[in-house]
């Protein structure tokens, strides 16, 4: 389910249809630089209502979706 | 008299913070900010916590009116000089050149006031959210690492997105450029090039002569392809660089290399060929050597005569 949401998230901020976004995708494969990153976290924190602190081993969609998950 | 509440905030008497330039902003400077009522800056650049410690030290022999410390994100020791700023109780910190939110709880249990600078709305709110008392929105105007909005654009969506007062920097070099920001919504201003001339500035002559001779049109934007663009005068090196960077032949390495030591070779041997004489726009309308004292008392009694007579055009 979180999969989906950030996923979805992802897809919306990149204008990419969401099944070109998998588990596996790492944030440098969809073309997100630091400051993008910074956008997607603030949208998925509005969206989750948590604060997410990103550190380097996050680097993929699903690992990102397994951390929300420590979170919620 | 302007007091806004960022003075109050930081105990300063004016608005004005000295920007953490790296190989500039050393004890020297900043304590003679601070002594002229402004918020001096230590640059931690690329310091170990020993280094910053000693540079800290002699600050504090020179003034006791508070000084901050900008960290800077990407240096390998960032966690280093992170703990000396808490161990120092620095009672301002700034950062730049990346999302300090990993050290807001340090700092915070320090006591110090964190101050981000952001090139981005959505960096204010994160930094807003974590617990920062201000930010600083610089526009790529400004000289050195640059983001890619303006100030004009930036300080106003800023202002929007975040409570907590907010600090416009990039493009102002005068009491004109105060009062604008004031206008957009800022509280305080930063500035860089207008104190890289100052008198207890202690770079090589050669950067100042080089910055005091600006025209408008002289700055470049290097570094966008290694996604760290850096503006700075046009010289050998700088025109090189951009050059190279439209050339797929040149690898990114190659690139990146040739910055190395730049800025070190510009600032302290005085080389003004080979280097990375970082400035900002607003190079060409500094053009005296002024003490911080002469330069802020200025561009304060500027900014109140403008803001004073402001409402002329109110009919």
């Amino acid at each position: 389910m979180t999969l989906e949401k950030v996923t979805a998230i992802l897809a919306e901020y990149k204008e990419m249809d969401a099944s070109e976004i998998t588990a596996e995708s790492t944030f440098e494969e969809l073309g997100l630089d630091s400051l993008d990153v910074v956008e997607i976290v603030m949208k998925i924190e509005d969206e989750f209502n948590i604060t997410l602190e990103m550190n380097s081993e996050i680097n993929t969609v699903g690992k990102l979706a397994d951390f929300i998950d420590t979170l919620l | 008299m302007i007091k806004t509440d960022i003075c109050d905030l930081l105990r300063i008497e004016y608005p004005v913070f000295q920007g953490g330039m790296a190989w500039v902003a050393n004890a020297s400077l900043a304590t003679a900010v601070s002594e002229a009522g402004g918020l001096g800056i230590i640059a931690a650049m690329n310091s170990n916590g020993e280094q910053l410690r000693a540079e800290i030290k002699k600050a504090k022999e020179m003034t006791d009116k508070p000084f901050g410390v900008n960290v800077m994100l990407m240096s390998p020791y960032a966690d280093e000089v992170s703990a000396v700023i808490a161990e120092e109780k620095i009672p301002v910190v700034t950062t730049g050149a990346g999302n300090p939110s990993k050290y807001i709880p340090l700092w915070k249990e320090s006591g110090a006031k964190i101050i981000p600078v952001v090139p981005s709305t959505a960096l204010a709110r994160m930094v807003e959210k974590r617990g920062a008392d201000a930010v600083i929105a610089e526009g790529g105007e400004s000289g050195g690492h640059v983001g890619d909005l303006t100030t004009m654009a930036l300080v106003p969506q800023v202002c929007d997105a975040v409570k907590i007062p907010v600090i416009a920097a990039g493009g102002i070099a005068d009491g004109r450029g105060i009062a604008a920001a004031f206008m957009l919504g800022a509280v305080g201003v930063q500035m860089g090039t207008r104190f890289l001339v100052a008198k207890e500035c202690t770079i090589h002559q050669n950067y100042k002569d080089k910055v005091l001779a600006a025209k408008d049109i002289d700055t470049i934007v290097t570094g966008k392809r290694l996604g760290h663009p850096v503006r700075c005068l046009k010289n050998n090196l700088s025109r090189s660089m951009f050059e190279k960077e439209y050339d797929s032949s040149v690898s990114n390495e190659e690139l990146e290399n040739m910055g190395v030591g730049a800025l070190r070779r510009a600032a302290i041997d005085g080389d003004t060929s080979n280097s990375t004489l970082m400035a900002g726009q607003i190079a060409a309308m500094v053009t005296k050597e002024q003490t911080c004292k002469e330069i802020i008392t200025e561009i304060m009694q500027e900014a109140e005569t403008i803001l004073k007579g402001a409402s002329k055009w109110v009919k």
